[in-house]
């Protein structure tokens, strides 16, 4: 192979189609990220969550509509199941002293429920909705489906959305000031007990929204919630948890580390050099990146 | 206290299992079933199920096997080897079965062979097609009536070579234990045919992303591409070559898992044009076959796929079996099974006295509008390879 | 001078009596009805109690949650195999299992324990999935399939020798194995160095106040935890005659996991009756449904949410009452080593 056909055919196209896949990884560990930095929560059924979101955009899809009114219905109908789970599940447990591993607990228990549910009301065979923008792009030679470009676009519109809210607005300082001192937010009037129910629901839902997003190109099927969490979990650390910005950065350098790896070594030993990358994180930087997103 | 009762439970069923074993003669032929229920090959288990219980059904509506009637019992064995064995040797010791079948993965058949040979019972397995469970790994009480790795890619590499003669061949398997085999049996077919060998990859088994690997495909430019991925794997495969633009002027060729009933609809048009080599194919047109898929259809309301076709196929076996060795003791029925020809919906398969792999005609088929179309056919002994069994 | 973590070891121990007194009565009853399967599952249930205990000593003492544990339980399985293909020896394979697990935990210990909580959690969970993975993929060790033959070894102690293949008799080895190992994790914390464990999970940043180094005693735990799992994990192939990478899956340590908090977080005896109640409702709830991980994932979220104590939580008050009232003590508090609460919530 000469070195102008490995540009073209196999280093440029690695480093987009990388792109593509850190996108979607972003969008599943974004709602993570939140809920981990916001509520100090670990959501453990995350995964099944996003699985929950591929589902009802296959069901409701199936059903005749439009998959640009999913993309809007579906993280929407994700809100009351969110609020639901963070007031049976999280909030009996949320003052327990070592919430961490009570909440990692409980939502284990979740995942192991919804994953079965699934296979009870769906089947157990894989299943994918249509590409709703079909066809490819070719430039200069590398070719790009539509769809992965419309993701890159949608995604950082996206990630841009939630960090505008949670940076900007007055309702994400309410929420960052909960986060950082929940007593001294409450003091202040802010509605504390609504504000970690509509915080773990925004990221539930953005789990599903990313279900959505995900299903044409990575197909449905019960067990598709343990599909992300492992890399979505590194990224969370890496970023710094809380830190969207931080997930964004963690999620596209450690897919193109994957991509450009699997080039030189056996595609197996990828996951050891993301994992091997958490491992350092954790123990000389447990920060991440950006720091925790309540004390930016 | 939990355990008390656990004790009570296990001393009653103990107590139960003695008698009904002094009653076996009599009563039904118990056939055991460990098959994936839960997990990733829950799919294919369940194909395992359906086909079972329709031949169950019709072989008691004729009468049984010698007179008695034939009563399944299955167990979940999560596609875990661990938990295969210890569901096995429940049904050995406590329900007392005559035979068992229904192991997928090659892990938990290899393990449940050896725990027969233990138990002295006899086992069978209609899905896994990793060639060691007849070769270097065989065991005198596991007989295979599906056909394995090597029968199916010596029929596809045999069409290969007609249709596409010494066209560029790319590899791209999962990375495991059957992956590596699948495409090494198929290279050496392919290689000795005179197909080049364009480059290899083994991405990890439940890859997300396949476009990382495309790049390399591209830049070797292949006429054929032979996989060996099944199951969710495939569907993301074809369908990112596809998005890709990539199946144009490609002929994508694999394993009989790799596209199957179970994954076709997800497939979709990614799956026109993939051709296999398998065992079977709902087309078959023969009278025999006709009658098994109408009836599949109308008790699963679901095509038979080859898993289905060669778990129906081999109660057959052991029904002509037992009314051949006019026991259901082991050593006699294992006799009777040894070079034992019988009629399946495939075709006349023929049990291979020397290493306990059924031999059968094998078929081309090729996806055309979701359906495997039968494109080319193999006669059983050109496909069915050397026998490499030594340990009996 | 009795205090009141002697008071609950001693209500775990009478637990543990009961325990034994119900296994040999199970004995036996498989003795003389000549069952074979019952004695074998409830084998293999007092194997993966072990692998429960390595887990309730992490985390009902130091409060760390291994969601890698079944990497130990694993790499003594293995090692354990590895040596019987050779040499059909029973001691050296436990010997083997048990030198390779310390060594691994010692490599896995220096990794793991420079963070705390959930990182943690992460970190053995992503170790065992990375070790997996390349048994996984490791033809040497039988890659996927996993390696079958291993014999049926004879047991020898001394002039007597007992097969394993025997269900009697290696279920009473097994169980002399599981309560021995029980024994010594009972002893170990009850000694002073012991006691800086509990005080670990109590208040860790104390701890070194009181002049003692928190790494060493976590280590200590980390390492004996592997050990326990490993030589649990050694007896596997010995029942079985194989090992498979599954082995060493998630499924495995989950499994741990939902033991330890279904028999109660911190008794240790809990993690034993658990893994048992496990196997028992796993195999009532297999056999009409196959959809057994609804109910198993129900009832474990019911028991962190509302029993958090577990099993013997519930129970191990009222045998303390008794002893305390047997004693003629005033009636104090149960200490609970035990509760998830324990530590602190951000890292």
């Amino acid at each position: 192979m000469n070195a102008l056909d490995y540009l073209q055919f196999v280093l440029a196209p690695q480093v987009v189609n990388g792109l593509a896949l850190g996108v979607a990884v972003v969008l599943v560990a974004l709602g993570l990220t939140i809920i981990f930095g916001m509520l100090d929560v670990i959501n453990m059924s995350h995964g099944e969550f996003y699985a929950i979101g591929a589902y009802a955009a296959l069901a409701l899809g199936a059903a005749g509509i439009n998959f640009w009114f999913l993309l809007v219905l579906v993280p929407v109908l994700m809100v009351p199941l969110g609020m639901a789970a963070e007031r049976l599940l999280i909030r009996p447990v949320f003052d327990s002293r070592d919430r961490h591993v009570t909440t990692l607990l409980v939502t284990f228990g979740l995942a192991l429920v919804v994953e079965d549910l699934l296979k009870v009301a769906f089947g157990p065979n894989t299943q994918r909705p249509l590409t709703p923008i079909p066809g490819a792009t070719e430039l200069a030679g590398i070719i790009v489906p539509n769809y992965r470009l419309f993701l890159i676009v949608v995604g950082a519109a996206i990630v841009s959305g939630v960090a505008y809210v949670v940076y900007r607005t007055r309702l994400g300082a309410m929420v960052r000031a909960a986060a950082f001192d929940r007593n001294m937010a409450a003091s202040l009037g802010v509605p504390v007990a609504l504000v970690y129910a509509g915080t773990f629901a925004f990221g539930v839902a953005l789990a599903g929204l990313a279900g959505v997003l995900l299903a044409p190109i990575y197909s449905v099927f019960p067990t598709m919630g343990r599909d992300f969490i492992l890399l979505a979990f590194t990224v969370v650390i890496v970023g710094g948890m809380g830190s969207i910005w931080g997930a964004v950065v963690a999620g596209l350098l450690l897919t193109q580390v994957q991509a450009l790896a699997s080039l030189v070594i056996s595609p197996v030993w990828t996951d050891p050099i993301v994992f091997g990358t958490m491992v350092a994180f954790l123990v000389f930087r447990p920060q991440g990146l950006f720091g925790r997103l309540g004390h930016a | 206290m939990k355990t008390t009762g656990y004790f009570a439970a296990a001393g009653l069923l103990a107590a139960t299992a003695l008698t009904s074993g002094a009653l076996a003669q009599s009563g039904p032929i118990k056939i055991g079933v460990v098959t994936p229920l839960s997990g990733t090959y829950t799919p294919i288990g369940q194909q395992v199920r359906w086909g079972l219980e329709l031949a169950a059904k019709e072989i008691n509506a004729a009468g049984g096997i010698a007179g008695r009637q034939v009563a399944l019992i299955v167990e979940d064995e999560e596609a875990n080897p661990a938990v295969a064995v210890q569901k096995a040797e429940k049904l050995f010791q406590v329900e007392k079965v005559d035979f068992l079948a229904g192991t997928v993965n090659s892990g938990s058949t290899l393990a449940v062979a050896q725990l027969a040979e233990r138990n002295a019972k006899l086992a069978a397995t209609t899905v896994s097609f990793a060639d060691s469970i007849t070769t270097d790994k065989c065991s005198p009480n596991m007989f295979r009536v599906n056909a394995r790795a090597e029968q199916q890619s010596v029929a596809l590499a045999a069409w290969l070579a007609k249709e596409k003669p010494k066209a560029k061949v790319y590899y791209l398997g999962p990375d495991y234990e059957m992956g590596r085999s699948t495409v090494a049996a198929f290279k050496s077919s392919a290689e000795k045919s005179g197909a080049p060998t364009g480059g290899e990859v083994f991405a990890p088994l439940d890859s997300k992303d396949y476009t990382q690997y495309f790049g390399q495909i591209r830049a070797s430019r292949p006429q054929v591409l032979y996989t060996s991925v099944a199951g969710n794997d495939t569907v993301r495969l074809l369908t990112q070559l596809q998005d890709f633009g990539l199946l144009t002027n490609l002929q994508v060729v694999g394993a009989s898992g790799t596209v199957t009933s179970q994954n076709i609809g997800a497939i979709g048009q990614a799956a026109e044009g993939f051709a296999t080599g398998v065992g079977y194919s709902p087309q078959i047109d023969t009278p025999e076959n006709k009658a098994f898929v109408t009836a599949f259809r109308a008790a699963n309301k679901a095509d038979p796929d080859l898993y289905g076709a060669d778990s129906y196929g081999l109660l057959f076996a052991y029904k002509a079996a037992v009314e051949k060795a006019g026991s259901t003791e082991t050593d006699k029925v294992r006799e009777a099974l040894r070079g034992l020809s019988w009629q399946t919906p495939q075709g006349t398969k023929t049990i291979r006295a020397g290493d306990h792999q059924a031999m059968q005609p094998m078929y081309v088929v090729r996806v055309a509008k979701g359906k495997f179309d039968i494109i080319d056919k193999v006669d059983a002994d050109k496909a069915i390879g050397p026998d490499a069994c030594t340990r009996f | 001078m009795r205090d009141r973590l002697t008071l609950s070891m001693r209500a775990s121990h009478l637990l543990a009596l009961v325990f034994v007194a119900a296994a040999l009565a199970l004995a036996a009853i498989g003795a003389a009805s000549g069952d074979t399967f019952y004695l074998r599952l409830g084998t293999e249930a007092l194997i993966f109690a072990g692998l429960a205990l390595s887990v309730d000593l992490l985390l009902g003492y130091s409060g760390a949650l291994s969601l890698g544990q079944a990497l130990y339980f694993g790499i003594g399985a293995y090692v354990s195999a590895l040596t019987l293909l050779k040499v059909p020896s029973f001691w050296l394979a436990m010997a083997a299992a048990g030198g390779a697990t310390l060594v691994a935990s010692i490599f896995g210990g220096l990794i793991a324990n420079r963070v705390r909580g959930v990182y943690f959690a992460l970190i053995t969970f992503g170790l065992a999935q990375v070790v997996a993975k390349v048994v996984y993929n490791t033809r040497e060790l039988g890659a996927s399939d996993g390696m079958i033959g291993i014999p049926v070894i004879d047991i020898g102690f001394g002039p007597v020798s007992v097969s394993a293949g025997n269900p009697v008799g290696f279920f009473l080895i097994v169980l002399a194995i599981i309560m021995g190992l029980y024994g010594l994790t009972a002893y170990l914390l009850d000694t002073p160095f012991g006691r800086v464990l509990t005080a670990l999970k109590a208040n860790e940043k104390r701890v070194p106040f009181l002049g003692y180094s928190v790494w060493r005693a976590r280590m200590f735990s980390y390492v004996l935890a592997g050990l326990i799992a490993g030589l649990s994990g050694a007896l596997y192939p010995m029942l079985r005659g194989f090992v498979s990478p599954e082995l060493m899956f998630f499924a495995t340590s989950g499994n741990a996991v939902i033991s330890v908090i279904l028999g109660g977080v911190g008794t240790l005896i809990g993690a034993i009756y658990g893994s048992v109640l496990l196997v028992l409702l796993k195999s009532i709830i297999g056999s009409w449904t196959e959809h057994h991980l609804i109910v198993i994932g129900l009832i474990f979220m019911v028991c962190v949410m509302f029993l958090p104590k577990g099993l013997v939580g519930f129970i191990r008050p009222r045998i303390e009452e008794r002893l305390l009232t047997g004693a003629k003590e005033p009636a104090a508090p149960s200490f609970a080593p035990a509760r998830l609460e324990a530590g602190s919530a951000k890292p």
